[in-house]
């Protein structure tokens, strides 16, 4: 076995993730801010709750511990302003299959795409990761 | 004794989940994902495993943000299928295999790998959909499964050298189980994904290939790759592979290939799988 030199500085280890172009890595501080956000998306995986949520989101998302920007976030299913908030995309998934929306559907709502435009990227072999690995290295 | 007769990987798309229980796995979109498992439904036909540990992430279904265990087992007798927002999969339950997993648990415990233990839970597609992928759609799975969850979702989640080295340690629990017991462990989830943000929808078939090459043989290197070259090259989501990893080092130190498949895309995703067996290094 070849043992190699890890990053073991949780400060390093953690600064590396901001270097990444368009992408939130779901670290402990994000966890934390998000916390609420994802409990509540959480909550609709009962199918008595989506049937609450969905007869008036406004009042569900009431009994919730959220920000206002966050309840309006989630009235707009603006998917990127969540990330910002701290949410998670696993968690937000229920959101997603509440709406009965197709994963790539809501997926594609957070690029420059729209859902015609990014299906036909992903069937010509997706995003590549040319120029977007690193936002320091331009690589 | 027990031994480990096959490594399994695959990626655990919830869409192939969806596909099988709607009848779509001959379609035009669907047709090449699924003729890629078709050699390894007929060899576990012939193979007939007793258990299998199966290697996955919980999509934020048994456990929400209360709990977030890096490792955990599941030693229970049977789980069912998850409610994932939009009805469980109909799928039949999954049935455990407590003697043997409590015998991993324990082995692992003792060997330094500080175990969650997992009484009762309910499973998603994560699980489920890589048993539709090798088992079709029997009315009851044909193996015991052991359900082997990872933290891949809230950082850090655990290195890939201490995943590669959990797997040589189940590998080593395995053999001291006394039963004469058939054991497959699968690693899933991956391959390249990005499901959130502007960068999302990226893939790197290039990468991926690569990744695949590094598990087969005797190289060790895929152990040392870290998260930010998972997240930069592919996606991150593409962290799921480390899961592979587990896969991988309960092998062994060598690895033949006997089966091989890669496809683009799924939905928003690399499908990747492979079917390897340990072999006596020499």
């Amino acid at each position: 076995m070849t043992e190699r030199k890890r990053i073991t500085d949780i400060h390093a280890y953690l600064e590396q993730f901001e270097d990444v172009p368009g992408t939130r890595v779901f670290t402990a501080a994000r966890a934390r801010k998000g916390y609420h956000i994802n409990q509540c998306a959480m909550s609709l995986m009962k199918p008595e709750n989506r049937e609450r949520f969905k007869a008036d989101e406004r009042a569900y998302l009431e009994e919730w511990n959220l920000s206002e920007e966050a309840r309006q976030a989630i009235l707009d299913r603006d998917y990127n302003a969540l990330l910002d908030m701290g949410g998670n995309i696993y968690f937000l998934s229920k959101i997603i299959s509440t709406d009965g929306l197709s994963f790539a559907e809501a997926v594609s709502s957070m690029t420059e795409h729209n859902f015609e435009d990014y299906k036909a990227m992903m069937a010509a072999g997706g995003r590549s990761p040319e120029g977007v690995r690193s936002i320091k290295g331009k690589y | 004794m027990a031994r480990i007769t096959a490594g399994i990987a695959s990626s655990h798309v919830p869409l192939l989940g969806m596909a099988v229980d709607q009848g779509k796995t001959g379609d035009d979109y669907f047709g090449p994902i699924f003729a890629g498992y078709e050699w390894t439904k007929d060899f576990e036909k012939q193979e007939k495993p007793d258990v299998v540990i199966l290697v996955y992430n919980d999509h934020a279904s048994a456990f929400d943000m209360k709990i977030v265990p890096t490792f955990a087992i599941g030693c229970g007798e049977s789980y069912k299928s998850a409610d994932e927002g939009f009805g469980p999969r109909p799928v039949p339950d999954v049935e455990g295999h407590p003697d043997l997993a409590w015998h991993i648990a324990q082995s692992l415990i003792l060997d330094e790998f500080d175990m969650t233990i997992i009484n009762e839970m309910e499973v998603d597609h994560g699980l489920t959909v890589p048993l539709s992928m090798m088992f079709g759609t029997p009315d009851e799975w044909p193996a015991r499964v052991i359900p082997l969850a990872v933290n891949v979702v809230t950082y850090p989640v655990p290195s890939g050298n201490r995943c590669w080295a959990l797997g040589e340690a189940i590998g080593r629990a395995v053999e001291s189980f006394p039963e004469d017991l058939n054991v497959q462990i699968w690693g899933t989830g991956g391959m390249s994904h990005q499901l959130q943000g502007p960068r999302a929808g990226l893939l790197n078939r290039e990468w991926d290939n690569k990744f695949m090459d590094l598990l087969i043989g005797d190289t060790d290197e895929a152990r040392w790759i870290e998260h930010i070259e998972y997240i930069r090259e592919t996606g991150t989501e593409g962290i799921e592979m480390v899961m592979w990893l587990i896969m991988r080092g309960a092998l062994g130190k060598k690895t033949r290939c006997l089966h091989r498949h890669y496809h683009i895309p799924c939905s928003n995703t690399a499908i990747g799988h492979l079917v390897l067996e340990p072999k006596p290094a020499g």
